[in-house]
């Protein structure tokens, strides 16, 4: 981080961010955690090396990667297996996929190499240990796959512009970590250098995730891929409702996300005039931004149709973006910004946070929650109250007792512990309600606050019930994008926002959503091969091919 | 005795916790406390007759939010009094599992309690928490009320992605 304070306008506020329809239209950025890991990687110019190959001439077997960072090793160790077309499945409570993975910290010897054999082909029915730090596993996209191998077989290369509507040989279903099936958790390796944010390990997983993919098919298809072809190949992701939770269990992680985020654009804003080379850039990637926005279609026609009005809309805007003159060019251009939609908007967004990487890449180091929340508990109910009315008034502004404001119900099935989300008029186990109610919590205890002030500890003796919404409201007083200020157990609401809002952490790009409860990405399309980790390669933000 | 990760401790903990009828934010509180005390050697049958007894965890959750209460308006040490020596060394490891730095000085009656309530704790937590059959299979029967019966309706409208996938 540069040593000066940087000058900022005021933030956008929580009630702007924080809403769903914005967070679901979230792009990534350069903070992102996989852009972040794959920048470090870049600036130790670390090497990736084969440390074991162990593989049949279809692709079936094991293999070792190795890498330095931060000075440890740590080694994916992947397994590749020969699936059944009819067992292929997405669904976390499939039983089998192509390949399993796990991220080793160090190097492992071949009793390692032959535990983790065993055990990663069955994910959560496997038994892993404090030296395993992250568990994976993916599944070809078939029709790429076969594609590739077919075109390397006979003396070829795949089709660019498939290689653009897929994206990637392989997409994960899972990538575990902290702790869950005996993995190491978090709290090990967070002080490490090199994996100290979010995510840092489950990215780097991914990273070498895609370099075995690309390492495999050219293995199969018996002869390399051309560079630049390989370089578009990211890893594909399926993701489910899994991981909508995550934003409302995890508050500070969620306010540390959103506030490194919005002081980057609010740096950027107040910038005071730019070089002819920052404006240069600023022009290139609005260029590069037309041309993603181009060579992104989805299937589903209404995810289609809000792409292609915002291809329409950021054309007619681009200009906007080559005459960046005067005392305060940035927030000239933030102001014309205003009128447009919100996906314009925050397509603007990571694009000025992508061209001033001294004001902004610092901040990769305050998106971590080492501690948990430092609250302190109100002097009373009436400052309770005072909290709620002052933070929470778009909770307190719906009818909870309305069916449409309440329909939905988040609960965890017996099927391997899969979140889902059910209707609480029609389907079964309401009364297992997970509590991601926040917003009807919180109006049910402000209907509940005593008219005479007392100590909020003596109200919860009368109320344990409430202790919930006390904590939250304590939480987001202190930390002020800790909430998504939506009632998501609305029917309106859908989750595929939230998913795009933490898959933009990640870095994802090519959002593919398939119903509002599920979405496929893309990852590292675009990010430097394994050969190529160099300080000048951190330059693929919203990737191209040609 | 079983092997397994903090996470998996306090992740099972919470569930057990809810599944015995403690609502969500001592349910919450109540896991980090049990992985905390277990990683530190605590006795174990406190923890079963707690999730045996769901107001009990109640009642600890409220006199840590009357500790917490008590020490954001005195820098004065809070005193807990405490006669029953399983409450205590529960409140104890409730109040070491506190994301604030928390000094505790227990006799046999009371507990001496002083917190920073913004500067964050700096306990360090073991590679591996273990833990006995017993209490684990307590606390897996109770999490296991927490899950909703697997159905073909839920699997095909409550959840993510399609069932098959050939891309």
């Amino acid at each position: 981080m540069k040593d000066h304070a940087p000058q900022t306008l005021p933030l956008r506020p929580p009630g702007e961010v924080m809403r769903l329809e914005r967070m679901g239209a979230m792009m990534p950025t350069r903070l992102s955690f996989l852009r972040a890991l794959i920048r470090r990687l870049c600036t130790e110019r670390a090497a990736i090396k084969r440390t074991h190959w162990d593989m049949s001439p279809d692709g079936h077997g094991r293999a070792v990667y190795s890498v330095e960072l931060g000075g440890h090793t740590y080694s994916l160790v992947a397994i590749s297996n020969d699936l059944p077309a009819d067992q292929r499945s997405d669904r976390v409570i499939a039983t089998a996929w192509d390949a399993a993975f796990v991220l080793y910290d160090g190097t492992p010897g071949i009793a390692d190499i032959d535990r983790i054999a065993a055990q990663a082909p069955l994910q959560e029915a496997g038994r892993f240990s404090p030296k395993d730090l992250v568990l994976s596993r993916a599944n070809k996209s078939v029709r790429m796959w076969d594609a590739t191998v077919a075109a390397l077989r006979s003396g070829g290369q795949p089709d660019a512009a498939m290689i653009r509507d897929i994206g990637y040989l392989m997409r994960t279903t899972a990538v575990y970590g902290n702790g869950k099936f005996g993995i190491a958790d978090r709290h090990l390796i967070e002080t490490r250098d090199g994996l100290g944010g979010p995510f840092a390990a489950e990215m780097l997983a991914v990273y070498l995730i895609r370099h075995f993919t690309l390492d495999l098919v050219a293995h199969v298809g018996r002869a390399p891929l051309d560079p630049v072809l390989a370089r578009h190949f990211g890893v594909g992701n399926a993701t489910g409702l899994g991981m909508a939770p995550f934003l409302v269990t995890h508050p500070v992680l969620l306010n540390n996300w959103m506030l490194a985020r919005e002081t980057a654009i609010a740096r950027v804003r107040a910038l005071d005039g730019l070089s002819a080379k920052q404006r240069a850039l600023i022009a290139a990637l609005g260029a590069r931004a037309t041309r993603h926005l181009t060579e992104w279609h989805v299937p589903a026609a209404d995810h289609d149709t809000i792409l292609r009005d915002l291809e329409t809309e950021w054309a007619g805007f681009l200009p906007h973006l080559e005459t960046l003159n005067g005392q305060s060019p940035i927030e000239t251009l933030w102001q014309a910004a205003q009128s447009q939609s919100i996906p314009l908007q925050e397509l603007l967004v990571a694009l000025l946070i992508e061209a001033f990487p001294d004001e902004v890449d610092g901040l990769t180091e305050c998106m971590g929650d080492p501690f948990g929340p430092l609250t302190t508990p109100f002097a009373g109910t009436d400052a309770l109250r005072a909290a709620i009315e002052a933070d929470w008034s778009w909770a307190l502004a719906q009818d909870y007792e309305d069916p449409a404001m309440c329909r939905r119900f988040w609960y965890v099935s017996e099927a391997k512990l899969e979140p889902r989300l059910g209707d609480r008029f029609a389907d079964d186990g309401a009364e297992l309600e997970t509590p991601l109610d926040i917003a009807r919590r919180v109006a049910a205890l402000h209907a509940n606050l005593p008219a005479q002030d007392q100590s909020v500890s003596s109200f919860l003796t009368d109320h344990p019930e409430h202790a919930h919404a006390c904590a939250r409201i304590a939480v987001l007083a202190r930390y002020p994008y800790a909430e998504i200020r939506d009632n998501l157990i609305a029917a309106t609401c859908r989750p595929i926002d939230m998913l795009r809002c933490k898959l933009s952490f990640f870095g994802a790009t090519k959002f593919d959503p398939k119903s509002d409860l599920w979405t496929r990405i893309t990852l590292a399309q675009g990010a430097p091969l394994g050969d190529e980790l160099s300080p000048e390669a951190d330059d693929w933000w919203l990737p191209v091919l040609g | 005795m079983t092997e397994k990760s903090w996470t998996e401790i306090q992740a099972l903990a919470v569930k057990a916790a809810t599944g015995a009828a403690v609502p969500p934010a001592q349910a919450l509180a109540f896991g980090a406390m049990a992985t905390r005390h277990l990683a530190d050697g605590g006795p174990e049958a406190p923890l079963s007759d707690a999730l045996s007894h769901s107001g009990t965890i109640v009642d600890l959750a409220h006199q840590i939010e009357v500790v917490i209460e008590t020490a954001s308006i005195s820098e004065q040490p809070v005193r807990v009094a405490e006669q029953d020596s399983g409450r205590r060394a529960l409140l104890i490891s409730w109040l070491a599992s506190l994301p604030c730095q928390a000094e505790t000085n227990a006799t046999s009656a009371e507990i001496r309690v002083r917190l920073s309530l913004t500067d964050p704790s700096a306990r360090t937590r073991p590679a591996r928490v273990h833990i006995g059959a017993a209490l684990l299979d307590q606390m897996q029967d109770l999490a296991a009320r927490t899950y909703v019966p697997d159905s073909e309706a839920s699997r095909s409208s409550g959840a993510g992605a399609g069932l098959m996938d050939l891309d």
